[in-house]
């Protein structure tokens, strides 16, 4: 079963990238849309039937070199099977709504065949996906995250006779090249360290590694710090977080379908899947993990604050989702995995449904992207106003505090942001801070979308929206599924993330113990829980729980135990069930506040924000600029690097090497070989002489060594 | 007692009883019009003999007083020999016969050759070792000269027999020193002085002596000279002979003389043969370039690649010769399949070997263009064909011994030498003449090329191993290198 | 003085420098290479018995007489091969032995 979910979409996009002649475009798009399906369907299959067991599925043997062995397998635990249904179920309907969203295209010319190419390319972004969630060693994972961003790339620059498109795409993948580096770095310095990139091997020694140190450049550096960071610069570079956020909205360039599905619900979650999935070693790594923490809760701020400003709706979106990615980060760095988890399953629906809005948004408004000509859409495409307001109220966390009434966003964003006030401290605060105010902004530019979009008066071209029109089923079936999850998988999934550590722990696979075992020592607990880890559960925990129906528990597996990982004195699940009153309210006012100053601005007086910015000139340019960062990073890098570049070029390449390689091959070596030809002259004695010379040379030779 | 010693040369025997009889047989018949069927039948009594070798030989035997041994290694040796020989007598039947060159003395010279190159490899003895070369060498030169009305045939045996002759003289010079100063003329006296102490400097000079001889016999530069002139003048399939047979026989003998006599001063020579390897692979590849005659390209071809064996002789290890005697049987099966391609060359019914003939040929023969294109990249050392492993093997073997030096330039005279190689499949495929070969290819000639060509494509695949050719060689290595 | 071993090979191997000689200085004619040829070998045969009857080993002169019979066959061959040149170019001289070149 998992061999077909995982094979499925590879199979549907050679269908529709090279057998698309034979059974037409539309075959093709069917194909691809129909094995999608069947890996969604297989993989809501694995999910629910899924025991917290964790098991591998060995494909094949791939590479036996000394000690590196490595296989293609399926490895299925809770954190896979989780990515299964979020990558499979968005793709899937990514995969209907491209049906009538590419249905035509104006950026290609009349009898093109481009949507064939759209889905394969698609589809090769789900099974590249699908293969670095279910890798079960590093090399695997790697495969699929360079996959993703391959397709990412074509997908990006799926425009091509767009300049723009082009340069986003090769923006894209090369400033991801920078977070891969830091990646493969941290693969050897893993297999270095423990002579092994299986999971099964590296994810127990989180722990051993702690104690290790890499020696480099004569720096003392220790193991599991070293490795985690240099793993987190790969997920920084995948998921889009300060210092190498900048491709996520220029990524924009790409059809809508594609940013509701690569720069949205499922590759930019890679980062944090790859931070959930190591686990193990960062739980022993507290200063990569601060790191972690610092740039989350850095990039949810500032991304925010951007998203204030833009009028593009797609940047709007893509900042909002950079955004939500540090608060993922915040909730792992604090080292509550399953809460990044849930936010990252949650933001998948309404971030998706968001985009794909905004896809039938634009479709509707005939490729029109900026929402200053918008306006009173509300009347003309109703369905869509309606799955926005679903996406907005989930993502701005709309909810009852300490009930279960509310929408996704609402419980995750919760979970996050008590984590964070439950790690403590300076850091803690700081982090709890920056997400209070992110989600105040958040709820800001949420609205603020809603209501340039749907409310007011129409603005733009009166043309476009005399013929703004419904996008057809096709597109609104994906919104209203989407949709569904957007309001209904917080509340349902909220104690199997976010409950007691029992039912995480339960959820996850991870074995747990109550409290005062743990209390008594930490090791012995660990160890009866090791024995018991088949059950999940130890007998004096079920006793316990009948005793008292409300008792601590705590995650006591041991490394690589499980889905994830908490380290033995890492009680933040539990703390952040215990926050004061005011902390659990105050995202719920943030969301408030957010909501009635957008209210105020664009709905009781429009004219407003044109005066702010005007009177707050500089920081209205400081923040529509993207804080500088392009600039900055035209100035630090792309500017000295095109001037090496030249030099290489025309210096090192034409003059050096081009000359180097063309004077011998067109100026030293023919003349030896002419020199060859005049030695072979075709009379004896020279040949003779030749023998005999040689032979001279090598007696001389000879005795003076055997002599000397 | 001398019956065990005889049985030790049942091969050698019965082809030298079959040259002797077919001789009478000949002359006493109608001559000449026997010639094919004598020559099939050479060809099928070399392969019968391969068969005897590979089935009845095992371990190692020794007979007349050490002179003759048959051990792993020679078998090697002989059978591809054989095999070698009898691919090109049959590749080359067509010719002989259109050309009206097939006199039945050439496969009775071509029998008595093989004997000499069988008995050179596996002899024990200096005394065995001169008669076996001169016997191959001595009916070579006759063969070079086949066409006898032809100056340039004449003139190419001319000068091969004046050269290979000046080469005896020094070998035999060289034997001459050697049994003075160890006192014996058989290997195996002969490595307990060479391995006792310090070398006496008489026996040094007198192996670099023997050294020279036998260089000339591989080509080896700078004793390379007669072989672009007699590849050119010879008669095509002779030439064809010239590339493959002498030449394992010629490179096996290189390594029993100096592992088996000098096994133990691997010091002594292994400089002298890294040198002349050097020299071989740059000369071969760099004099190429110039060539427009594909027999003298396969000449300077031949040059370099010998150079490449000689780099595995040069590393004087066991894992040397292995890597050298994979390289030789890749090397002679990839000749076989081109010389099969030359042989068929014809432009308005008469035999050409310009380069420039080539020009365009694949867009009217593709699937012989397609195969000379393998050959061609095999040749150079063009991943994945089997050709890349031969190179593979001895720069490997090379960078072990620690001679990384040699193998970089190894890598760089390849490269160089790639050039010429892909010139001629560039002139097949984008070449603007169109006035070209004719197409016709014999049955048996389109046999041999398409053989060689998907043995030399496909023979690498993992299911087939390169057809446990490495595990023979390493066999046959392990017998030589003690 | 009694004649040495080191005399002997010193003839011969002033013999065979001469033979290695005629071989390339000469350019006249073929038939002198053949002549110097034979020098050569006849050089060796003198080294070959005179390390034999220093070494009091028999194996040196049977050498020797493998080599005179080899060299007769030799020089046979060669003036066979001379004969079919000449024939067809109808010249020995050594320089004209050289169509092929390059």
């Amino acid at each position: 079963m998992e061999t077909i979910l995982l094979f499925a979409p590879l199979v549907g996009a050679l269908v529709a990238g090279f057998g698309w002649r034979m059974i037409g475009q539309t075959g093709a798009q069917v194909a691809a849309t129909a094995m999608l399906f069947l890996a969604c369907i297989l993989s809501w299959a694995v999910f629910l039937g899924f025991d917290g067991e964790t098991y591998t599925v060995p494909l094949f043997t791939w590479i036996e070199s000394g000690t590196l062995f490595t296989d293609w397998a399926i490895r299925i635990d809770r954190l896979t099977a989780i990515m299964l249904i979020v990558i499979t179920s968005v793709s899937a309907l990514v995969h209907l709504y491209s049906f009538g969203y590419m249905a035509h295209d104006e950026n290609f010319k009349d009898g093109e065949s481009y949507r064939p190419r759209f889905f394969a390319y698609l589809s090769f972004f789900t099974f590249a996906m699908l293969m670095l969630v279910t890798a079960d060693n590093l090399l695997q994972l790697f495969f699929g995250w360079e996959g993703v961003g391959v397709a990412s790339y074509l997908l990006i620059g799926f425009y091509f006779r767009k300049p723009s498109a082009g340069a986003a795409a090769m923006k894209a993948f090369i400033v991801n090249r920078v977070g891969d580096f830091g990646f493969l770095l941290g693969i050897f310095a893993l297999f270095w360290m423990t002579d092994s990139i299986q999971f099964d091997v590296i994810l127990p020694m989180g722990a051993e590694l702690a104690q290790m140190t890499i020696t480099f450049l004569g720096m003392e550096l220790n193991a599991a710090e070293t490795i985690a960071f240099l793993l987190f610069i790969g997920a920084m570079g995948k998921s889009a977080q300060l210092l190498l956020h900048t491709w996520l909205p220029d990524a924009m360039e790409g059809p809508t379908p594609v940013s509701a599905l690569i720069h949205a619900a499922t590759m930019v979650t890679a980062g944090v899947f790859l931070v959930c999935r190591m686990s193990p070693i960062i739980e022993y790594a507290p200063m990569a993990g601060n790191f972690i923490i610092i740039i989350g809760a850095v990039t949810a701020f500032f991304a925010a604050t951007v998203g204030l400003v833009q009028n593009d709706i797609k940047r709007v979106i893509a900042y909002s989702t950079c955004s939500q990615l540090g608060y993922m980060f915040v909730a792992a760095g604090v080292g509550v995995y399953s809460v990044a988890m849930f936010h990252l399953f949650t933001h998948a629906f309404f971030k998706a449904m968001l985009f794909l809005g905004a896809g039938s948004v634009i479709h509707a408004m005939h490729h029109e992207q900026d929402m200053r000509n918008y306006g009173g859409l509300r009347k003309k495409i109703p369905l869509t106003f309606w799955a926005m307001m679903i996406g907005t109220l989930a993502i701005t966390g709309v909810g009852i505090p300490t009930t279960y009434f509310g929408f996704a966003g609402f419980f995750s964003k919760d979970a996050v942001v008590e984590s964070a006030f439950a790690f403590g401290g300076d850091l803690g605060q700081f982090a709890f801070w920056s997400l209070i105010v992110a989600a105040v902004f958040t709820s800001f530019y949420s609205w603020r979308l809603i209501f340039l979009t749907f409310f007011g008066e129409p603005r733009g071209s009166k043309h476009t929206h005399e013929h703004a029109h419904e996008s057809p089923w096709t597109m609104l079936a994906p919104l209203g599924v989407l949709a569904v999850g957007a309001v209904f998988s917080g509340v349902v999934w909220y104690n199997s993330f976010f409950g007691h550590t029992d039912e995480v722990g339960r959820f996850f696979g991870v074995p747990y113990a109550q409290e005062e075992h743990v209390e008594e020592g930490a090791h012995g607990a660990t160890d009866e829980a090791h024995a018991a880890a088949d059950t999940h559960a130890t007998e004096s925990a079920e006793s316990a729980e009948g005793d008292h129906g409300y008792a601590h528990y705590n995650l006591v597996g041991a490394p690589g135990e499980g889905a994830i990982h908490a380290a033995p004195d890492n009680n933040i699940l539990n703390e952040a069930h215990e926050v004061p009153y005011w902390v659990k309210w105050s995202p719920f006012f943030a969301m408030l506040l957010g909501f009635v100053v957008a209210f105020w601005f664009y709905i009781v007086n429009p004219s407003l924000p044109r005066r702010l910015a005007e009177s707050q000139r500089p920081l209205y340019q400081f923040l529509l600029n993207k804080w500088y960062f392009d600039e900055a990073y035209d100035f630090l890098f792309v500017r000295p690097a095109r001037a090496l570049g030249r030099f290489l070029w025309k210096g090192g390449d034409g003059a050096v090497i081009d000359g180097g390689i063309n004077g011998l091959a067109l100026g030293i070596i023919p003349f030896f070989t002419r020199l060859a030809g005049r030695a072979q002259s075709g009379y004896i004695f020279t040949y003779a002489f030749a023998m005999v010379l040689g032979l001279v040379v090598l007696v001389t030779w000879v005795t003076l060594r055997a002599g000397g | 007692m001398i019956g065990a010693d005889l049985s030790i040369l049942i091969p050698e025997i019965v082809l030298a009883v079959f040259a002797m009889a077919a001789m009478l047989a000949a002359v006493y018949t109608s001559k000449d019009a026997v010639a094919p069927a004598l020559t099939w039948g050479t060809a099928l009594i070399f392969v019968v003999m391969a068969f005897y070798i590979a089935v009845t030989g095992e371990g190692v035997r020794v007979g007349f007083n050490g002179g003759f041994v048959d051990d792993g290694f020679a078998r090697f040796a002989k059978i591809t020999i054989l095999l070698s020989a009898a691919a090109i007598l049959i590749v080359g039947i067509e010719f002989m016969q259109k050309s009206d060159l097939l006199r039945f003395e050439y496969p009775i010279l071509v029998t008595l050759s093989v004997i000499g190159m069988m008995v050179m490899v596996s002899s024990g003895d200096l005394i065995v070792l001169y008669v076996g070369l001169e016997l191959q060498s001595l009916a070579l030169y006759v063969i070079a000269s086949l066409r006898r009305d032809s100056v340039r045939s004449t003139e190419a045996g001319l000068k091969y027999f004046i050269l290979g002759a000046l080469s005896s003289g020094l070998l035999l010079y060289g034997a001459s020193l050697v049994y003075g100063f160890a006192g014996t003329t058989q290997f195996a006296g002969i490595i307990e002085t060479a391995t006792a102490g310090e070398m006496p400097v008489g026996l040094l000079i007198g192996l670099v002596f023997l050294i020279s001889g036998l260089a000339f016999k591989v080509s080896a530069a700078p004793f390379h000279m007669w072989t672009p002139d007699v590849y050119e003048g010879a008669p095509t399939p002779v030439t064809a002979l010239l590339a493959t047979a002498p030449k394992v026989a010629a490179v096996a003998l290189f390594a029993r003389v100096v592992h088996d006599a000098f096994g133990g001063a691997v010091g002594e020579w292994q400089q002298v043969v890294a040198l002349l390897a050097v020299l071989s692979m740059f000369l071969g590849s760099i004099a190429a370039i110039g060539q427009t005659d594909i027999k003298r390209l396969m000449a300077y071809s031949s040059i370099g690649h010998m150079g490449f064996a000689l780099m595995g002789l040069a590393a004087g290890t066991e894992q040397g010769v292995e890597a050298m005697l994979i390289y030789i049987a890749i090397y002679v099966t990839m000749n076989i399949g081109t010389f099969s391609f030359i042989l068929s060359m014809e432009k308005d019914g008469r035999h050409v070997t310009d380069i420039s003939a080539l020009s365009s040929f694949a867009s009217r023969e593709g699937g012989k263009a397609l195969a000379l294109l393998v050959l061609m990249f095999s040749l150079a050392g063009v991943p994945p064909l089997v050709g890349f492993f031969g190179k593979y093997a001895v720069l490997f073997a090379a960078v072990e011994a620690g001679m990384a030096w040699l193998a970089i330039a190894g890598v760089i005279a390849s490269v160089i030498g790639a050039y010429y190689y892909l010139r001629i499949v560039y002139l097949m495929y984008f070449g603007e003449d169109r006035e070209g070969l004719d197409g016709r290819m014999g049955l048996v000639t389109y046999a041999g090329l398409m053989a060689m060509a998907a043995l030399i494509a496909l023979a690498w695949l993992p299911g087939l191993n390169l057809l446990g050719l490495e595990g023979m060689a390493a066999a046959a290595a392990q017998t030589l290198v003690r | 003085m009694t004649i040495g071993l080191e005399h002997y090979l010193t003839v011969a191997a002033a013999l065979f420098v001469i033979g290695i000689f005629g071989i390339f200085l000469n350019r006249k004619n073929v038939i002198v290479i053949l002549m110097s040829i034979e020098l050569m070998l006849l050089a060796v045969n003198i080294n070959l018995v005179a390390f034999s009857a220093f070494l009091g080993d028999l194996t040196g002169q049977v050498f020797t007489l493998f080599v005179l019979t080899v060299a007769a066959a030799e020089a046979a061959i060669g003036l066979a091969i001379l004969v079919c040149f000449f024939r067809n170019r109808g010249t020995i001289a050594v320089e004209d032995v050289s169509n092929m070149k390059g």
